[in-house]
């Protein structure tokens, strides 16, 4: 028997929803963005489980994996810049206590 | 004798790791332990990558994500203080309206995603031809995009970082 599909969605989604709660939970910026990455991931595993599952041959949705793995290298850079150009200003890394650019 | 077993097994043990090592990313308090711990569950999402059959995205999955990104955000880690409060919002007045909410999202999510049932077997075989042919033909004007935005990324960091010391400058202008 092979899994079905469900079981890689339940999985995806449960991933996903980890990630969320990490974001909304902790105060380190560094460890927010590690929970954005788990929640990218997540919808990595969804996308491919459909592609391979439903797609038609030419695997399109794998194709969307790969921009996802683009766009999350490029956040991983410019917000570990972010951080640590803010934490150059002021050793803080609680995001509630970076507010210098509050209006 | 067929091995039917290994799969679900597989499939079982990928996604304990996988929840595992989320849960302990969001918990832990040692950041770089969560960060070795999100390395892990990278790779047990790479196992996930090639139980699918999707072998060029579980390689793509290593370079990248615990090639690359694992060791930024150690950088990240070394570079910045440990902080002293680690999680907020918890045990806080509005849990019971928090886990209504929660139940009123995850049990429709639940059941939308338990209704899915695979239609028919894919035939065997990898994924790097169809991937390949799917990224250089109907895909190349944004794969480009994504190299446009790569390059930017890559300046926006060096920029971000780049330290304006007024002395260092004088230094450099000395020398």
């Amino acid at each position: 028997m092979t899994v079905p599909l469900g079981a890689y969605v339940v999985v995806s989604t449960v991933l996903f929803f980890i990630g969320c709660a990490g974001v909304l939970v902790r105060r380190n910026a560094v460890v927010i963005l590690m929970c954005v990455e788990l929640m990218l991931n997540a919808a990595n595993l969804a996308l491919v489980a459909f592609s391979r599952k439903y797609g038609s041959i030419d695997e399109r949705g794998s194709v969307f994996v790969i921009f996802v793995f683009v766009i999350a290298a490029a956040e991983v850079a410019v917000g570990l810049g972010i951080v640590l150009s803010a934490y150059r200003n002021r050793p803080v890394v609680n995001v509630d206590e970076i507010h210098q650019m509050k209006g | 004798m067929t091995y039917d077993f290994v799969e679900p097994v597989v499939f079982a043990l990928l996604s304990i790791g996988l929840i595992a090592g989320g849960v302990a990313v969001v918990m832990l308090n040692r950041i770089t332990a969560a960060a070795l711990l999100m390395a892990f569950t990278f790779l047990c999402m790479a196992g996930m990558f090639v139980l699918l059959g999707a072998e060029t995205i579980a390689l793509f999955q290593v370079l990248i994500y615990v090639g690359a990104i694992t060791v930024l955000i150690l950088y990240g880690v070394m570079f910045t203080r440990f902080s002293d409060r680690p999680r907020a919002l918890f045990f806080q007045r509005q849990t019971p309206l928090a886990a209504v909410f929660v139940a009123a999202v995850a049990i429709p999510v639940a059941i939308v995603a338990l209704s899915f049932t695979s239609p028919t077997p894919r035939p065997g075989g990898g994924d790097l031809v169809p991937l390949a042919t799917s990224v250089f033909t109907d895909f190349a004007f944004p794969f480009e995009i994504a190299s446009v935005l790569l390059l930017a990324a890559m300046v926006g960091a060096i920029v971000l970082t780049k330290r304006d010391d007024p002395g260092e400058s004088a230094l450099r202008r000395r020398r």
